[in-house]
Formats: C-alpha cells, sequence, structure tokens
C-alpha cells in the first residue's frame, strides 16, 4: 500500500428479490465511495412506441401487460390520462369507488408479496422466502391468504387476477351486481384482520438507525389516502397537477443504465412510494391503520427505508379498510361506463401505484389514435435516491467482506421494493474491491 | 391438469400461454382441465390447489439449441437453475412457486415441466420460427405426459 489508497469494487449481476432483473455497481477508492450505479437496462420503450397509432381505448389493456403484479396501476393511470384528454372526469361516484375498490385489491396483493415473500426474509435471516417457509411456514401462509383476498377482490372487479380485462377509458365493461361485491366482505374482514396483525409484527423487526433524505413526492387528496387520485406535492413544496408534471420532473438519460433517472428541476433527487405517501399523508389514514401505526411506532414521518416493512403493512390496512366501506357502501351505478368521445389533446394521468407515483401522458387524434405516449413509472422515478441509499450503507459498512456488504447493499435496494420489470426489462447488480486490495 | 406459463407480450416467452390455448381449442382429454398463467406466479399455488398431477408448460432459456423440449420431474427434485423461469422479469419464477409449494406442503403429488428452449425473450410478440416448429411435437408431448399421469 505505498500511496495508502486502493480501490474495491463491489458488484451483484444478478438481483434476487425484487420484481425484474437488475446489476448494482460500487466502486470504492480507498475509503472513499467513488461509483454508485444501479444498473437497468431498458429496451427502446418498447410499450411507448407499441402504444403509437393504436386506439385511444387500447391504452389500459396495452400498458397493464407492462408489469404482472401491478397491471392495476397502468391501467388507471392511462384511463385518467384518456379521460384528461377527453374531458371527462371520474372523481366521485360508485365508477370511481370501483376503481378505488380494485386499486386496494392490487395494493393488497402487491404488499402482502413484498411484505412477506421479498422483505421479510431480510430481517428474519434468510435467503428467500422458500428457505423461510421450511421454519416460519405460519408467516408465509399469512401472506399467501392475504395477497389471495386481493386478487379476489381483482378477480371480481377486474375481471381476471393478473392484467385484468374489465376496465375501460369511461369506467368498465361490466360492474358488478351488490350481492357480487357482498362476497369480497368476509375475505377482506379476514385479511384486514391479518394486515394489523402484520404491522404488530413488522414493528418487532429489528431495524438499523438510518434515514434517507430525498425529497418525497407522492399524490395528495384534501381528504383522502392517495390511492387514485390527488395532485402531485412534496415536502419541499412541489404542489402541482399531474398536467404539470414535465414543467418540474425531468427525466435524463445516464450513460450506466437504460433507463431514464427523474429528477426533480434544480432540486435533483426524490422518492416515491410508501413512505412518501405516508409521511406527505398519514394524517388522512383511517382511525384502525392510523392507531396500528402508531402502536408500532412510526412518527409522522418515516424516513427509514427499512422501516417502510412497517409502512406497507400500515397501507395494507388502510387498504383493506377502505375496500370493506366501499364494498358496504355500494350501489350499482346505472351504466357500467360513461361515454368517452376522443378530441385531438393531451391527458395525463397519475395515481400511485403500490410503489409509487405511475405517471402517463398521452396525445391523441381526433379520431382518438394515440400519436404519443409518454410513462413514467415509480422505479425510473426512485433510481437516483436508492442510488443515495447505497451509498450510505457502503460508507457505514465499507469494513464488511464483501459478501456482507453484497447482502447490506441487496437489502438497501429492497427497501423499495423496486419493479425493474416495470422500468426496465433487465438490470444487474457489483461491489468493486480491486485486486490492489490484496 | 396442464398450465401454460408465459408473457404474451415477451416473444417466445409466449410459448406456453399458446400451447394452452391450443390445447384447450384442439385436444380433449377427459378430466384434464387446461390453465394459462401470466404475471406473478405464486397466483400458480392456487390454481393447482386441490390438483393430484400437473404438466407445466414453459419457455426456457438454458443455452440449448431454440425450440429443444425439456422434460423435467419435479416431483421429488427442484427444478434445475438453467430450467426456471425463462424470462426472470418477476421475483418468483416458475422454479421458486413450485418450492415454495413444496416447503409448505402444497405441491401436487406429480409434477412434470415441459420446457421448450426459446431463443428471443426481450419485448414483442410472436414465436421465433424454431419455437413455432416445435410447437406441434410439444403439444403432442404435453399430452402424452398428461395421459401418463392420469394413468
Amino acid at each position: 500500500m505505498s500511496n495508502g489508497r486502493r480501490t474495491r469494487v463491489i458488484r451483484t449481476d444478478y438481483l434476487a428479490r425484487v420484481e425484474g432483473e437488475g446489476a448494482m455497481y460500487v466502486k470504492l477508492d480507498g475509503r472513499t465511495v467513488s461509483e454508485v450505479k444501479l444498473r437497468i437496462y431498458e429496451p427502446p420503450r418498447f410499450f411507448e412506441a407499441l402504444l403509437r397509432g393504436r386506439a385511444f381505448t387500447e391504452a389500459p389493456d396495452i400498458t397493464a401487460r407492462i408489469c404482472g403484479i401491478c397491471p392495476v396501476a397502468y391501467q388507471m393511470s392511462a384511463v385518467r390520462a384518456m379521460e384528461d384528454a377527453c374531458g371527462v372526469t371520474i372523481d366521485v361516484g360508485p365508477l370511481r369507488d370501483l376503481r378505488r375498490l380494485l386499486y386496494c385489491g392490487e395494493w393488497i396483493e402487491s404488499h402482502s408479496l413484498h411484505v412477506y415473500m421479498l422483505h421479510a426474509p431480510d430481517f428474519l435471516g434468510y435467503p428467500g422466502a422458500i428457505e423461510m417457509a421450511r421454519d416460519h411456514r405460519e408467516i408465509v401462509e399469512q401472506g399467501l391468504q392475504m395477497k389471495k383476498a386481493g386478487n379476489t377482490v381483482m378477480a371480481l372487479v377486474g375481471g381476471r387476477e393478473v392484467h385484468p380485462i374489465n376496465v375501460r377509458v369511461g369506467g368498465f365493461y361490466r360492474v358488478p351486481t351488490k350481492a357480487q361485491l357482498r362476497t369480497l366482505k368476509d375475505p377482506l374482514e379476514r385479511a384486514r384482520e391479518t394486515a394489523l396483525a402484520t404491522v404488530r409484527w413488522a414493528s418487532t423487526l429489528p431495524f438499523p438507525e438510518v434515514e434517507c433524505a430525498p425529497e418525497l413526492v407522492a399524490l395528495a387528496e384534501p381528504d383522502a389516502y392517495p390511492i387514485d387520485l390527488g395532485r402531485i406535492v412534496s415536502d419541499g413544496g412541489l404542489d402541482i397537477a399531474p398536467a404539470e408534471f414535465g414543467d418540474h420532473i425531468v427525466e435524463e438519460q445516464v450513460e450506466h443504465s437504460n433507463a431514464l433517472h427523474a429528477r426533480i428541476r434544480e432540486r435533483g433527487t426524490y422518492l416515491t412510494g410508501p413512505l412518501a405517501r405516508y409521511g406527505l399523508s398519514s394524517r388522512h389514514l383511517w382511525p384502525l391503520a392510523r392507531d396500528a401505526a402508531r402502536e408500532a411506532g412510526l412518527q409522522p414521518v418515516c424516513r427509514n427505508p427499512f422501516r417502510s416493512i412497517i409502512v406497507r403493512a400500515v397501507e395494507l390496512v388502510q387498504a383493506c379498510d377502505e375496500a370493506l366501506a366501499i364494498v358496504e357502501a355500494y350501489e350499482r351505478p346505472d351504466a357500467p361506463a360513461v361515454e368517452v368521445t376522443p378530441r385531438r389533446a393531451v391527458g395525463h394521468g397519475a395515481t400511485e401505484a403500490p410503489r409509487g407515483l405511475l405517471h402517463h401522458t398521452y396525445e391523441i387524434d381526433e379520431d382518438g389514435t394515440i400519436l404519443d405516449a409518454r410513462i413514467v413509472p415509480p422505479t425510473s422515478q426512485n433510481q437516483l435516491a436508492i442510488e443515495e441509499d447505497l451509498r450510505a450503507v457502503v460508507e457505514r459498512g465499507m469494513d464488511l467482506p464483501d459478501h456482507e456488504l453484497s447482502i447490506r447493499c441487496e437489502q438497501a435496494i429492497r427497501n423499495h421494493d423496486p419493479c425493474i420489470s416495470c422500468a426496465t426489462h433487465f438490470l444487474e447488480l457489483t461491489v468493486d474491491r480491486d485486486a490492489e486490495r490484496l | 391438469m396442464v398450465i401454460g406459463i408465459g408473457n404474451s407480450l415477451g416473444h417466445d416467452d409466449a410459448a406456453g400461454l399458446q400451447i394452452a390455448r391450443r390445447l384447450r381449442a384442439s385436444a380433449h382429454l377427459a378430466g384434464m382441465t387446461v390453465h394459462e398463467h401470466e404475471g406473478e406466479t405464486l397466483g400458480l399455488l392456487d390454481i393447482w390447489q386441490g390438483a393430484d398431477a400437473i404438466v407445466l408448460v414453459d419457455a426456457v432459456r438454458s443455452g440449448a439449441p431454440p425450440g429443444t423440449i425439456h422434460r423435467f420431474d419435479a416431483t421429488s427434485a427442484p427444478i434445475p437453475a438453467r430450467l426456471r423461469s425463462s424470462s426472470s422479469t418477476h421475483a418468483f419464477g416458475v422454479g421458486e412457486a413450485v418450492e415454495l409449494a413444496r416447503a409448505l406442503g402444497r405441491l401436487p403429488q406429480r409434477v412434470v415441466l415441459l420446457g421448450i428452449e426459446g431463443r428471443r425473450f426481450a419485448s414483442g410478440s410472436g414465436l421465433s420460427d424454431e419455437v413455432e416448429a416445435m410447437t406441434a411435437e410439444l403439444l403432442e408431448a404435453v399430452l402424452t405426459e398428461a395421459r401418463r399421469l392420469a394413468g
């Protein structure tokens, strides 16, 4: 060590337990973290290209295929954007309630998958859910049972569990009867109980005391927890309509990733997802979820990404509670959809996918042909924030052996439940400690 | 029970789904049910709940020549990594769903995977020629397997 410096590279070329494939690359120069890259390879924005030339009515079905975990989010942002373009608003009434119910189903399905199958093994010290299932069968069964409740909601309201086919611009193709919807009551009540138990269980997990700094960005409504509607707000003063997204958020191409990196113009890194939603709207949680959060020791704002497992569990309670309220109050609408007549326009739609803000923009022709499409998924918005977390993890843990540091890095990535299959279709991960080290 | 697995917009990754569709349209075996499964694979546990024997049909990417048909009996051994979920765009592949079910005691008594080696897995539709050329044979292999498991 003549110069007292050495280079270390830590890399993981396959990221387990994230939705998609990815890679991480971290370079240490002496004791300085010189590079952190979450590498994402994106195909030539296939879906945006696929949408051009198609009818505006096809957007929900086409975009639903971008992700097997959050198809409803894609459908909902798509229909909102198309309705915005056509001058139609569905913000109240049974059609909106059904949409929110469907979206609650997806939150339940996606969050229970992440909390139990992907995130829990990190805290309980297992390489994955399969190994964990051998020792903690009841935990895995709980997760599967709750996930199934979400899938049941999606199958009934959405027509199918995966890639629901019942959603259309203007509403639905068919709406359920009151009696059909009431069949959801029992599974949702059981899921709500399980969700409450999940919050209590998650609060007992061991958490490192860390905080992330980025600006928190999420939808917000004046008197509701954000899911399917709202303005885009932040704790840094952002308060914009979905149509203004492009004026404030810039997407940049960076060399190491094919996905675009999103930044707030002039302020930089931001974070979307459960921590952002909770931090900006925890006061709008219903009493059951709010009390559960408090008993679990959560403050009104939580910036510890590891604790996102508790926040997701709290959101599970909220989603079950809201879904039950919708089921109980439901009156079948006279028509399954409102008429939507295309016009030449640009429309914007933003909703809260389980892993964060999902923004769609479409330009359509007077006959409804899609001229242009732009989709900004939550994971590409969170990419810089995840890289900042990785940097912090490496700075704290640089004396750890490579393997252990690599595991810490993977955990830091999984805290944000990145859906790499949404942002991209291939990603890899690396910690680099050069040969010079030895 | 036959379950075709895949991604309809992943070129050859759609092979399992297409086999399930063709099976439903053309072939009939008494007592055989056919499912298509797209997306998140843990849903498979609910699909095969209560079934005694299942044939899983999926595209794989093991390095063999495109169109190669692989058969693996997963009744008592894990599906080897090379034959696991073709596209891996999901946290849980088919192999992981099988192993999770095994750990939970929720795996049917007989489980056979029939995989077809794909060439193209990027976003897009349409099977590559090598895969398309082997679909009739794969269909026949699925029927043979289903008959065997039923017997």
